[in-house]
């Protein structure tokens, strides 16, 4: 009965990762259904749930009903906190753009962290495990958990309730009617703010449920928040945003497809579940059971225009870049590796603003490009033993090829589905750097990428690394103002406008992202040279939110935006890094402020009061 | 009827759509058991006067009265529980709610003085609803989503109703049941604002009419008077002079 086991077990631990996945997930679509707030912070909210459900399930009694009442307790204070989180700060910013609620977002993620660490600590916190938890079940002739089996159930459970309350009460009505057409729901006498608030509560409490029930197989852990959002984004995405059952089927495919991945493509696990992603995107441009994007701006809304910068500011800009060129004269060593980090980062955030800002592509993966661009010249210096103005030339090639080949398959879809594909190409060239370890390394990385003799010192390097990285930017900015530029925001403002006056839609836009990543690579180039390594998490999802940062510091609408963003948040970064230990906590605060006073981000906040002091 | 009597009262109303300006102090009223018709071409400001009155745009000046509350940039659905209903041009039905659903969502408590709605009611006011009640309003032709349209805003028993050009695109049959439906309500005392192009339909419901032209009221007066005005009619709305 063995061969039944083999297919049995795998089949189960698949349905029970499937309900985990869908508990988290069902909270996101349907906060992101009624909101259209793409919240990053809903893996801080689960993460949140198992740490609180550990606190209270290890001081109640060790019994099935004591875990009970600390999963539903957990729940209720999961609901109270959502509820704290949509009043206190979300309702503040639905109306400004959508990648402004998203770093709103990132900035609970930072707090969430610090937050979490500060009342927990950093060990990883198991549960006690009492033998009722430890039991398990013989199923041919195999051993299953019986605790899988509970949530296996609470699977349909939890699904057949949500469904009711959907369709079945007048709340769930108005839900599903705001979910298509808010300002309508609005409009016939429905007071949103109790909806939205509602709504969120219950998405926290879902994701504090998938936290707790977490616990049994797992732990506790620090870095949960930002893998369980990454999983609870692609069943979203792939079961179509704001659909219940798109979620529910896309838990039971995702969670399937990796406990058998695991038997069948046992290297490969980490990108399957992106690569399945990526198809379905491809296929289905709405996800599985998604719509098509019901009523939005619809593409006339007036944006900033992009003109030359005033005479002042380039006269401030050149003092600068003087000013950065003689640096090495006076500045020690390590400021000198500290401005060639920042640096790096300018040219980072320059190329993921060229194509979010004027290209109207957001970005979740651009890390990607960063990646490969590091990698490419690593594997320059090691495989082929060739000079360092080959490894840097190497860098943005293979980038930029690697992103005009994956930019075909991203510039067909738009807004968020977008940016999720971008953010699956980012994780399969992350999970491909991670568990190719023969070629890679892994997680060792590649040591010994060390620049040229000429350029190995630190000024040496500073100098290459301001000539590349202000070229680059500034090689974008020139690009901005071609006849390609015009195109590209033209293709932008309405992308069937465009189209009807003859220009290549499609084909602009792959440009850009082509040259984007190529910029992005070289900035990965460099970097590689500059810290003589190279690792798996400069493609991580996290090194991807820093260059979103930046550029959303700094503010999209304007071109100096990501410099000073880049200034600004790398600046902010070591100071509050050195400065004290709570710096996520210090810089998450930072940027909802940021986002509740200067939604225009810092070079459009100073662009404003500009205005204000000089009326033109 | 002066500002002071009138249900709603518009007074000297601004509105941008970003930077530009689109409605340059319109004003008119409308009375309980009135029919004030819009008339205008397409982009002369009347769907704009609409979402602004319901606080879908926030006017940049003037006043807005409703029954006896000054509803200047107060929110949408504040607006709509003092009884102003609001049925879009574009309908904006509920696609994947079904018709019984979309009811639904538009109900209100019943308002002193007015027979309160029920899906009973206007099932009967439109009998092609009754059949199409399980379906769902993505599934229906325009013009049982028109009047779904209009079913779903008096659910909320509105004093009076704002209606977007609700005979456009529609045939000449659903139009005649549209205009005994508009007229069954005015019967009832409710006000109705009705944005229209359509002269001839606007001629049979309206008592008043104010004629927009690039986001002003440039004339208003009776419907009859404006029959007779030919050179009126022949200035802003371009129709109607026979020869």
């Amino acid at each position: 009965m063995a061969g039944t086991g083999q297919i049995l077990i795998p089949l189960l631990t698949g349905l029970a990762d499937a309900a985990g996945l869908f508990f988290v997930a069902s909270g996101l679509t349907v906060i992101f259904g009624v909101t259209r707030v793409v919240n990053f912070a809903h893996g801080s909210l689960t993460m949140l749930g198992a740490y609180c459900g550990w606190s209270l399930i290890s001081r109640l009694p060790p019994t099935p009903l004591g875990f009970a009442l600390g999963a539903l307790a957990t729940m209720a204070i999961l609901a109270v906190i959502g509820a704290g989180l949509e009043i206190g700060l979300l309702r503040r910013v639905y109306r400004a753009p959508e990648l402004f609620q998203l770093l709103a977002t990132f900035g609970v993620v930072l707090m969430a962290q610090d937050i979490v660490q500060w009342l927990w600590g950093v060990e990883d916190l198991a549960l006690r495990r009492p033998p009722w938890l430890r039991a398990f079940v013989t199923l041919g002739g195999a051993r299953f958990p019986r605790f899988d089996l509970v949530v296996i159930a609470l699977f349909p459970l939890v699904f057949l309730l949500l469904w009711l309350l959907f369709t079945r009460t007048r709340w769930g009505r108005l839900v599903r009617a705001a979910t298509e057409d808010r300002e309508m729901v609005a409009a016939l006498g429905v007071d949103q703010r109790l909806l939205f608030t509602s709504v969120f509560a219950l998405g926290a409490a879902l994701a504090g449920l998938g936290g707790v029930l977490m616990l049994p197989d797992a732990s506790a852990n620090l870095g949960m928040d930002l893998t369980t959002v990454t999983d609870a984004f692609v069943v979203v995405v792939v079961g179509g945003l704001g659909s219940l059952p798109g979620a529910a089927l896309a838990s039971l495919l995702i969670g399937l497809l990796q406990a058998f991945g695991i038997m069948l493509v046992p290297r490969a696990t980490l990108a399957l579940v992106f690569v399945v992603m990526a198809v379905v995107l491809v296929l289905r441009p709405n996800g599985l059971l998604g719509r098509p994007p019901g009523r939005d701006g619809g593409g006339g809304e007036a944006r900033a225009l992009v003109r030359p910068a005033p005479a002042v500011l380039r006269r401030f800009g050149l003092a600068v870049l003087v000013l950065a060129a003689l640096a090495p004269l006076f500045l020690g060593p390590y400021a000198l590796a500290v401005g060639t980090e920042m640096l790096i980062a300018m040219l980072f955030a320059a190329s993921l603003h060229f194509m979010m800002g004027p290209g109207g592509m957001a970005s979740f993966g651009h890390a990607a490009w960063f990646g490969i661009g590091a990698y490419a010249s690593a594997f320059a210096v090691h495989l082929l033993a060739a000079p360092m103005p080959l490894g840097l030339l190497l860098a943005p090639l293979a980038a930029g090829a690697t992103a005009a080949l994956f930019g075909a398959f991203v510039v067909r879809l738009s807004g968020v589905y977008l940016a999720m594909l971008t953010l699956a190409f980012a994780q399969i060239v992350w999970a491909i750097a991670f568990q190719w370890v023969d070629l890679t390394g892994g997680d060792n990385g590649i040591l010994g990428v060390w620049p040229a003799r000429w350029a190995a010192g630190p000024r040496g390097f500073y100098w290459l690394a301001l000539a590349l990285a202000v070229a680059g930017t500034l090689g974008l900015r020139v690009i901005l103002a071609a006849p390609f530029g015009h195109a590209l925001r033209g293709a932008r403002d309405s992308r069937r406008r465009a189209e009807a006056i003859g220009l290549p839609v499609t084909a602009i836009q792959l440009a850009a992202f082509a040259l984007s990543g190529a910029q992005a690579g070289l900035a990965g180039g460099l970097y590689a040279y500059a810290k003589g390594s190279v690792f798996p998490t400069y493609i991580s999802l996290g090194h991807s939110v820093d260059a979103l940062l930046m550029v959303l510091l700094g503010g999209v609408a304007t071109m100096s935006g990501p410099i000073v963003g880049a200034l600004a948040y790398t600046g902010l970064y070591d100071v509050l890094l050195s400065a004290t230990s709570l710096w996520r906590l210090v810089l998450g605060a930072a940027i909802i402020v940021l986002v509740l006073a200067a939604p225009e981000g810092i070079a459009g906040g100073a662009l404003k009061l500009w205005q204000r002091v000089r009326p033109a | 009827m002066t500002a002071e009597t009138a249900l709603l009262a518009v007074e000297d109303l601004a509105t941008f759509y970003g930077r530009a300006q689109i409605l340059h102090g319109i004003a008119f009223t409308c009375g309980a058991g009135e029919v004030v018709v819009l008339l205008g071409r397409n982009g002369a400001g009347k769907s704009t006067t609409m979402k602004s009155l319901i606080g879908l745009l926030r006017p940049a000046q003037g006043r807005i009265t409703f029954a006896g509350t000054d509803i200047t940039g107060a929110e949408p659905h504040r607006i709509a529980r003092l009884g102003l209903g609001y049925v879009p041009e574009e309908r904006r039905v509920f696609a994947g709610l079904s018709v019984a659903e979309n009811l639904d969502i538009g109900r209100q408590a019943p308002r002193p003085g007015l027979a309160p709605w029920t899906p009973a009611r206007l099932y009967t006011l439109f009998p092609n609803l009754a059949a199409a009640r399980d379906r769902a309003a993505g599934q229906m032709s325009g013009g049982e989503q028109q009047m779904l349209a209009i079913a779903r805003t008096l659910m909320g028993n509105p004093r009076l109703v704002l209606l977007d050009e609700p005979s456009e695109g529609l045939s000449p049959l659903i139009v005649e049941h549209m205009a005994a439906a508009i007229l069954a309500l005015k019967a009832e005392g409710v006000g109705i604002v009705l944005a229209e192009q359509n002269l001839h339909f606007a001629e049979r419901l309206g008592d008043r009419a104010v004629v927009i032209e690039k986001g002003s009221a440039v004339w208003a007066g009776s419907l009859a008077a404006l029959a007779a005005d030919d050179a009126a009619r022949q200035r802003f709305l371009a129709v109607g002079v026979e020869t």
